[in-house]
C-alpha cells in the first residue's frame, strides 16, 4: 500500500467550473431567461423543467433534429433487407412449395417487411436519441448543487454550459442574473473520483476468472490425452444390464438376442391385424403377398387396375373396358357398372375357403369376406347399430338407407359438381356384399366416404352391418316375414 | 366555479365572467367570405349539370360499341353509386371525427371543429341524393343490385341472402332509413348543441357531448360498416369481406382530412379565421391525412392477402374481376399512387407545415379517393373503357360541386369557429413540438 501514498499527498486540483444554472418558479420566468439567452447567441444549453413546457425548444433555440432523417434510412434498410432475405430465401436458396403460392416476393412477404422496417425504424429511434443526446452516462455535474432535485418536482431550471463558443464566466453569470432568477450558482466539477473503487474492480475480475474454471476443464478434457479410463458421469446411462437388437448372447442356444415369435401366440398390438372380427375377412386363408396388392388398390380406389395381373388376365380386362366405356358415356353407365360389379360379388358370396388368386377386377378388394357377423344378431346389437348408423352414417346415406341424408340433399340442391352422391344401400350389388365387406368399407371408407375407424370401435362397426343387414332385408321382405299374429295390422293400416 | 381552463397563455384579451369566458376578436373573420356566399345555387346547378351530362355521356358512349342498352344504363347506375359514396364517405369522416375529438376530450381541434360540424350537418342533403337508388329498387331494376330480381339470380348463395329477407328492396329500404336517420340524429344533436354554447358558453353543453359521444361511436360504427356492406359491397352478393366496412372508413377519414385541410386553406386565402386557425392546426390534419394514408393501406393489404392465401374461389374472383380488362392498370396504379407516393410526400413535417405543399398532396388525395371508389364499384360495370369513365368522372366533378354547395348553405350565417367553448383556448395555444 505504501506505493500508493504520494497519490494521495498530491495537491487536489481545484474543481473546474462546468457552467451556470439558475432556478425559476415558474415556467414563464424560463421561458423568458431561455429566449435571452438565446438571442445572446448561446447554444450550448439546456432547460430542466418538472414537466414538458410548450415552446421551451423554440425558446431555447434548439435545432430540428437529423434523427427522423436516420430512421427513415433505417426504416428503408429495414424493407431492404426484409425483401431481400425472402427473394433470397424462398426464391433462389430453398425453393419450397408453400400451399402451391409462387417463390420469391409474394403478397406474403409484406407482411415480414413491414415488421423489419418498424424494428429497424424503431431501434434506430431508440439508439439513434441516446446517442444524439451523448447518453447512457451516469453522472452529470450539475447533480452536485442540492437544489436541483427540485427539477423533478416544483422548480425550473436553465443551464448554460462553460463549452460554449461564447462562454465567458462573468457575463453568462451577468445575462442570467439580470432574469431574476430565484438562485443562481456555478456548477462544479464533481471532486469525487472518476474511476470504479479497487474492490468491484478485484471482484468483477474474480467472478470472470471463476466462470472460465468449468470451461477448462472440459478443453483440457477434450483436446488433451490421458492414460486413466475415460471418465463417466452416468456410469449406469453408459452401460446398461440389457441386450440390442443383432447383437450376441450366451444365453440362447442360437446366440441370437432377438427371438422369434412363440408358436400359437399373437405378439402384442398385432391382435388387429389377425383377427376377423378387426378385419372383415380372415388372413389365415391368403398369405401376406397375395393381400397386399388388393388393399392397395382399394385405397385408391381404381377400378380399372388389375390387382394380380400375371394369373388371371381375361377377368382383370374385361371390367376395365367397361369401366372407361362408363367414364366415356354416363348414359350406359349402368350396364356397365351392373357388369362390372356382378363378379366381385359373386366371388366374395363364395365361401372363404376358395383361394383368392382368380379374382375379378373391381373397386373392391378380393379378400376372403367372413360371411358370418361375430356378433350375436340380437336385440342390444340391433339397437346399437341404429343408434350408431343415425348418427355416423344416415347424414350422407339417408335414414332409410337411399342415400338420401340432408348432407346430400344439401350437396345436390347447391348443385356442386364435384360432389359424389353417396350410394343407396339397397343396390344391387351392396345387398350381394358380405357382412365383412360392408366392414370393411366402414373401416376403411370407399370412394368419397372417409373411414369410421376412428369414430366407432369393431363392435359399433359390426352393429351398423347387422343394421344395415336388416334395413336391406326390410326392402325386400315378403309377407311371410311377418310374424302371423302381426299381419293382420298390416293389411288395415293399408 | 372554477375556469378549468388556464388562461395565462391567450394572446387575446380575455374576460371572465361568472363561469362563462369570452374573447375579444374580430367579427368579420369568422363569417363565410362575402365571395362565397349565395354561391350555392350556382355550384347546385353546375354540379347537377356535370352529373347529368355525364351520365347521358357515359351511357352513349358505353352504349355505342356495345350496342346494348343494358350494359350502359348498368354503368351509369354504378358511376351515380361510386360518385355518392365518394362523398358520403367523406360526410361520414365529419361525423366521425366529431365524435372522437368528444371521446378524446380534444383541444388542439375546436378552432377547427366547426367546419367539420358543417360537413357532417350536410348528411341529410346527402340522404337527398341516395333516394335515385332507392326508386331504381322499386323499379324493379337490376342494373345495380343484382339481388332485386330474383329471377336473374343464379347464384345459390344470393338466392339465400334474398330468400331470407336480408336483401330485398323493402328491407334495404327500411335499412338505409334507419342509417341515414341515426347519422342525421347524431349530426344535429351534435352541431345543435355547439350552436348552444356559441350562444350561452355553458361547459355543460361540452360535457353532455363528452358523456354520449362514446354511445355515439359506436352507433356509427356498427352503422357506418353495415352501410359499407348493403350499398357497395352487395352489388356484388356473392362475394363477402368482414374488414370492408372498415375499408370505406380507411378512405373516408383519409378523404375527410383532405377536405379539411382544402376548406380552411381556401377560408384563410379568402382572408377568414386568421389567428384561429394555424400552421399547427394544419400540420396536424396533415398528420391525421399521412396517418389514414397509412392506415387505408394496411386495411387494403389486410383484405387482400387473406384472400390471396386461403386462393378459394369464390373469394378470389373480385380480385380476379378487378386485375383483367383493362381494370388490373387502376387496380395496380392504386399501390402507387393511393399508397406510396403520397405516403412518402406527406411524410415529412416540412410538408406538413407548408400551407401550398399541404394544399396539392389534399387534392391528391381527393382525386385517389375518387379513384378508389371507381376500383371498389366501377369494375362491377364490366370492362374497362376510357371514354365512358370521362363521363363518370363529371359525375364526380358534379358531385364534388354538389356536396360543396350543400357545405355552404349549412355555413351561411353561422359563425365558423365555436368562440365561446371552453377549449377554445387550448386550441389557439396549441403548439407541435419541435423535433
Amino acid at each position: 500500500m505504501s506505493e500508493h501514498k504520494p497519490r494521495k499527498t498530491s495537491e487536489p486540483k481545484p474543481p473546474r467550473s462546468t457552467g451556470w444554472v439558475a432556478e425559476f418558479s415558474n415556467e414563464h420566468a424560463l421561458l423568458e431567461a431561455a429566449r435571452k439567452v438565446r438571442d445572446s447567441g448561446y447554444t450550448k444549453t439546456d432547460a430542466f423543467t418538472p414537466f414538458p413546457v410548450h415552446g421551451i425548444d423554440e425558446a431555447l433555440g434548439i435545432k430540428p433534429t437529423i434523427l427522423p432523417f436516420i430512421v427513415l434510412c433505417a426504416g428503408t434498410t429495414g424493407l431492404l433487407t426484409a425483401l431481400l432475405m425472402q427473394w433470397w430465401m424462398n426464391g433462389v436458396d430453398y425453393k419450397y412449395i408453400i400451399s402451391g403460392k409462387p417463390f420469391g416476393i409474394t403478397p406474403a412477404s409484406i407482411p415480414v417487411s413491414f415488421e423489419l422496417t418498424i424494428l429497424f425504424s424503431a431501434f434506430t429511434s431508440v439508439f439513434g436519441m441516446l446517442a444524439l443526446n451523448g447518453l447512457p452516462r451516469l453522472s452529470n455535474p450539475i447533480f452536485t448543487n442540492p437544489r436541483f432535485d427540485r427539477a423533478t418536482n416544483d422548480r425550473f431550471f436553465l443551464y448554460v454550459d462553460a463549452g460554449d463558443r461564447y462562454y465567458n464566466r462573468e457575463s453568462v453569470k451577468e445575462l442570467l442574473s439580470s432574469a431574476h432568477p430565484d438562485s443562481l450558482d456555478e456548477v462544479m466539477e464533481d471532486p469525487s473520483p472518476t474511476t470504479l473503487p479497487r474492490p468491484i474492480w478485484l471482484g468483477a475480475l474474480l467472478l470472470v476468472l471463476t466462470g472460465l474454471i468449468p470451461a477448462m476443464i472440459v478443453l483440457n478434457m477434450r483436446a488433451g490425452f490421458s492414460d486413466l479410463p475415460r471418465w463417466h458421469v452416468f456410469f449406469d446411462m453408459d452401460f446398461q444390464p440389457k441386450k440390442k437388437p443383432q447383437q450376441t448372447t450366451t444365453i440362447f442356444a442360437d446366440g441370437r438376442t432377438m427371438r422369434p415369435q412363440v408358436e400359437g401366440t399373437i405378439a402384442r398390438g398385432q391382435l388387429t391385424e389377425q383377427d376377423p372380427f378387426y378385419l372383415g375377412w380372415d388372413p389365415s386363408k391368403v398369405t401376406l403377398a397375395e393381400v397386399r396388392n388388393p388393399i392397395l388398390v382399394s385405397t385408391q380406389d381404381t377400378a380399372a387396375q388389375d390387382p394380380v395381373p400375371a394369373q388371371d388376365p381375361i377377368p382383370a380386362t374385361e371390367p376395365a373396358k367397361a369401366e372407361s366405356a362408363a367414364d366415356a358415356n354416363p348414359a350406359e353407365a349402368k350396364p356397365a357398372e351392373a357388369a362390372a360389379e356382378q363378379k366381385p360379388a359373386d366371388t366374395a358370396v363364395a365361401p372363404a375357403s376358395q383361394p383368392p388368386a382368380a379374382p375379378a377386377a373391381g373397386a373392391t378388394p378380393n379378400l376372403p369376406w367372413i360371411d358370418r357377423l361375430p356378433i350375436a344378431a340380437d336385440e342390444e346389437h340391433m339397437k346399437l347399430g341404429k343408434s350408431k348408423y343415425d348418427i355416423y352414417c344416415s347424414t350422407c346415406h339417408g335414414y332409410s338407407g337411399f342415400g338420401d341424408g340432408l348432407v346430400a340433399q344439401r350437396a345436390a340442391s347447391l348443385l356442386q359438381d364435384t360432389w359424389t352422391p353417396p350410394s343407396s344401400l339397397h343396390l344391387d350389388r351392396i345387398q350381394k356384399q358380405a357382412v365383412g365387406q360392408i366392414f370393411h368399407t366402414i373401416s376403411k371408407g370407399q370412394g368419397k366416404m372417409a373411414s369410421y375407424a376412428s369414430s366407432l370401435t369393431p363392435k359399433e362397426r359390426w352393429a351398423i352391418v347387422l343394421y344395415v343387414k336388416a334395413l336391406q332385408r326390410s326392402r325386400n321382405a315378403t309377407i311371410e316375414d311377418v310374424p302371423v299374429e302381426q299381419r293382420s295390422q298390416l293389411s288395415e293400416s293399408k | 366555479m372554477t375556469n378549468p381552463i388556464k388562461q395565462s397563455h391567450i394572446n387575446f384579451e380575455t374576460t371572465v365572467s361568472n363561469n362563462s369566458m369570452s374573447l375579444q376578436y374580430d367579427k368579420e373573420t369568422i363569417v363565410l367570405p362575402s365571395q362565397w356566399k349565395n354561391k350555392s345555387p350556382i355550384l347546385f346547378a353546375a354540379g347537377l349539370a356535370l352529373l347529368v351530362t355525364g351520365a347521358v355521356f357515359a351511357l352513349f358512349t358505353q352504349g355505342a360499341d356495345k350496342s346494348d342498352g343494358a350494359a350502359a344504363f348498368k354503368f351509369v347506375t354504378h358511376s351515380y353509386l361510386a360518385n355518392f359514396m365518394y362523398v358520403m364517405t367523406i360526410a361520414l369522416g365529419a361525423l366521425f371525427f366529431i365524435l372522437v375529438q368528444f371521446v378524446a376530450r380534444a383541444g388542439w381541434s375546436t378552432s377547427i371543429r366547426r367546419i367539420a360540424e358543417l360537413i357532417m350537418s350536410t348528411i341529410p342533403f346527402l340522404a337527398v341524393l341516395f333516394v335515385p337508388i332507392i326508386v331504381l329498387l322499386y323499379a324493379n331494376s337490376d342494373a345495380l343490385y343484382e339481388w332485386n330480381v330474383r329471377e336473374n339470380v343464379h347464384s345459390s348463395v344470393i338466392k339465400a341472402k334474398i330468400d331470407v329477407g336480408y336483401l330485398t328492396k323493402n328491407y334495404f329500404t327500411l335499412r338505409a332509413v334507419l342509417y341515414f336517420g341515426l347519422w342525421a340524429l347524431m349530426g344535429a344533436w351534435f352541431y345543435s348543441q355547439s350552436r348552444k354554447q356559441d350562444e350561452s358558453g355553458d361547459i355543460e353543453h361540452s360535457l353532455l357531448r363528452q358523456k354520449w359521444s362514446g354511445p355515439c361511436i359506436m352507433i356509427f360504427a356498427l352503422s357506418a360498416s353495415f352501410a359499407a356492406f348493403d350499398w357497395v359491397m352487395s352489388i356484388d352478393a356473392d362475394w363477402f369481406s368482414t374488414i370492408f366496412g372498415v375499408y370505406l372508413f380507411a378512405a373516408g377519414m383519409m378523404a375527410f382530412f383532405a377536405t379539411m385541410i382544402l376548406i380552411n386553406a381556401g377560408l384563410q386565402k379568402a382572408g377568414k379565421l386568421q389567428n384561429l386557425v394555424s400552421v399547427e392546426h394544419f400540420h396536424d390534419m396533415g398528420k391525421f391525412m399521412f396517418g389514414f394514408i397509412m392506415f387505408w393501406s394496411y386495411i387494403a393489404f389486410s383484405q387482400l392477402l387473406l384472400y390471396w392465401y386461403g386462393n378459394i374461389p369464390e373469394e378470389t374472383y373480385w380480385f380476379a374481376v378487378r386485375l383483367k380488362d383493362g381494370w388490373q392498370y387502376l387496380s395496380y396504379g392504386l399501390i402507387p399512387l393511393h399508397f406510396a407516393i403520397p405516403f412518402l410526400g406527406t411524410m415529412s413535417r416540412h410538408v406538413r407545415r407548408n400551407r401550398p405543399g399541404l394544399v396539392f398532396w389534399a387534392i391528391w388525395v381527393l382525386v385517389v379517393h375518387w379513384l378508389d371508389m371507381t376500383f371498389l364499384i366501377m369494375p362491377n360495370a364490366g370492362p374497362f373503357s376510357l371514354i365512358p369513365l370521362a363521363g363518370h368522372l363529371l359525375g364526380g366533378l358534379g358531385m364534388l360541386l354538389i356536396f360543396f354547395a350543400f357545405f355552404l348553405v349549412r355555413a351561411t350565417n353561422v359563425p365558423l369557429v365555436p368562440m365561446r367553448d371552453p377549449r377554445l383556448p387550448e386550441s389557439l395555444t396549441y403548439a407541435n413540438p419541435i423535433l
